[in-house]
């Protein structure tokens, strides 16, 4: 069914292909003291940078303001205090420059793979000759040419999230922002899918936040993970992974430094809670669960 | 008594309907009929169809126009067309206007109505995804917002269209010369229940037919996009 294992041989296709320019590297990104509030009351603060060409992972409780991170650097949302700078300058609008993966695709129903691939070349006001070369090109990269004429309900959870990762590189952007793009997938897409992202990666050296509740995909793909918190929404610590890449679907540097994560994560969340303890947020009693492969949001 | 019932002018056999609807086939009453009632709803419904788009995916989207019209349009929306006869009539007389308005307020309303809904229900992510793929304006409107309600204007257009001929036959029965709801009058006029029930079955008929020919197509496509299932 998926066109994974015999498309080896197209993992050579460069990105840029069909583009008359080279990939554009990644853009530096800063949080500077960001504050951000919704009108319900709810809201976060943050302070980071990430260095262009750095892969961030946001871990967190649901709740803790990950995409609300991601969408102030998309430029979705303004904040309320404080400046979201790409490359130093502020960002206040989204752009083609900074593309968004979210997490059940949010392809257009109502247009095949390959026109949602050129959508966004469209609104950049892109020929359609070098659309079509660019969309062909992005299609083999997620080794998708096979589906280009299917619609986006005909393709499995995991095309369709190829699919949009495809998209969101269509106008070759300096930052991919990816929220929680894996989260509906099973285990072994999961797998093969971060393998794409991590290629992807190494290749374009763009700038990725990439959002996720799941710690072993944080270690597995980040440079750098960071730990958020809730109430207010908030960063708690960030964690370098010096780990060597490629890093090996099974191996075990991940899965132990992924456990280390955890647990300490498990330790800071109780530690939350227990400072919270006059709001209504329960910590089940259960000992402390080291299995990075636990889905944290469902827990904590 | 069903023997008596069966041989009554009053409910006469399917095969003396056949026969009457043949007869007003050949000496062209139903033929000009049809063509008159076919005309005014291609306009009133063309009419209809573009302004009440209009209105409910502006509606849906601006704030402004939702506070000014939004009640209002609701409001009148619930007033059965033909209600608006009177209405028109004083303000046009008797004449081709009066009906075009009972037909477009019939229709216009529940289009409207259905397509804000429409445009409401879009998922508010696929619209967020195409601003962070740099598209606003009317590009965003027409590129995304609309295609994506596409399935919900089309259910609202289907339903204005049945409004729309369900005003127009009103409005022909109780004045305007021509068309099917005018023969209809005249079948009652002459006493001749086989001319009525002759000119239900060709009603019956044009719903059905203009139906397929309108939205049979847009169905399919919208299954296949979709991947819904075909009505
Ligand atoms: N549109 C909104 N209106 C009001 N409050 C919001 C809105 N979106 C998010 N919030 C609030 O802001 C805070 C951060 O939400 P956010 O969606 O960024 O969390 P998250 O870390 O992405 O959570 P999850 O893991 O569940 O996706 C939460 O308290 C949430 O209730
Ligand atoms: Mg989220």
């Amino acid at each position: 069914m998926f066109a994974f294992a015999k498309a080896a041989d197209s993992t050579e296709v460069p990105l840029a292909e069909g583009a008359s320019r080279s990939p554009r590297a990644g853009a530096a990104i800063s949080l500077d003291a960001v504050a951000f509030s919704f009108d319900t009351g709810a809201s976060i603060e943050a302070h980071l940078e990430v260095p262009a060409g750095q892969l961030v992972c946001l871990v967190g409780p649901s709740g803790s303001g990950k995409s609300t991170i991601l969408n102030l650097v998309a430029g979705l949302l303004t904040p309320t205090r404080g400046r979201v700078l790409e490359n130093g300058a502020p960002i206040t609008a989204p752009g083609p420059e900074r593309a968004m993966v979210f997490q059940d695709a949010a392809l257009f129903p109502w247009l095949t793979l390959r026109k949602n691939i050129e959508y966004p070349l469209e609104v950049a006001g892109v020929s359609r000759a070098e659309r079509s070369d660019r969309s062909e090109a992005l299609l083999r990269l997620v080794h998708l040419h096979r589906f280009a004429e299917a619609f986006p309900h005909q393709l499995s959870g995991g095309m369709r999230q190829r699919g949009a990762i495809a998209r969101a590189l269509a106008t070759d952007p300096a930052v991919l922002l990816m929220d929680e793009p894996f989260a509906a997938l099973d285990a072994q897409t999961r797998e093969i899918l971060q393998a794409e992202v991590e290629r992807i990666f190494l290749e374009t050296k763009k700038t990725i936040l990439f959002v996720t509740h799941n710690v072993r995909e944080a270690v597995r793909l980040a440079d750098r993970v960071v730990l958020m918190g809730t109430r207010p929404g908030r960063i708690l610590r960030t964690l370098a992974i010096p780990l060597p890449r490629p890093r090996a679907v099974g191996d075990e540097h991940v899965t132990a430094l992924a456990n280390e994560i955890a647990a300490e994560i498990r330790t800071e969340v109780e530690k939350i809670a227990k400072e919270e303890a006059d709001d209504a947020w329960v910590v089940p009693g259960a000992p402390v669960r080291v299995d990075p492969r636990r889905n944290l949001g469902g827990g904590i | 008594m069903a023997s008596s019932l069966g041989n009554s002018p009053l409910l006469p056999s399917p095969l003396a309907v056949g026969r009457s609807l043949v007869h007003a086939a050949r000496d062209g009453t139903l033929g000009r009929a049809i063509g008159t009632s076919v005309l005014r709803l291609s306009f009133g419904y063309g009419v209809s169809l573009v302004a009440g788009v209009a209105l409910g995916v502006g509606l849906a989207r601006s704030l402004a126009a939702k506070q000014a019209f939004g009640p209002l349009v609701l409001g009148l929306s619930s007033v059965p067309s033909i209600c608006w006869l009177p209405l028109a009539i004083l303000w046009f007389g008797l004449s081709e206007t009066a009906i075009q308005v009972v037909v477009i307020l019939g229709a216009m309303l529940p289009i409207a109505v259905a397509t804000e809904g429409a445009v409401r229900q879009v998922n508010p992510l696929v619209v967020r995804a195409a601003r962070t793929m740099g598209a606003r304006g009317p590009r965003l409107l027409f590129s995304v917002v609309v295609p994506a309600a596409f399935p919900g204007i089309v259910s609202g257009a289907k339903l204005g269209w049945t409004f729309a001929l369900r005003s127009l036959m009103a409005g022909e029965l109780l004045f305007v010369s021509g068309g099917l709801g005018q023969l209809l009058e005249t079948g009652r006029d002459i006493g001749d229940t086989t001319l009525v029930l002759a000119v239900i079955v060709s009603i019956v008929a044009l719903g059905r037919a203009s139906e397929w020919l309108l939205f049979a197509r847009l169905d399919r496509e919208i299954a296949r996009r979709w991947g819904t299932e075909a009505a």
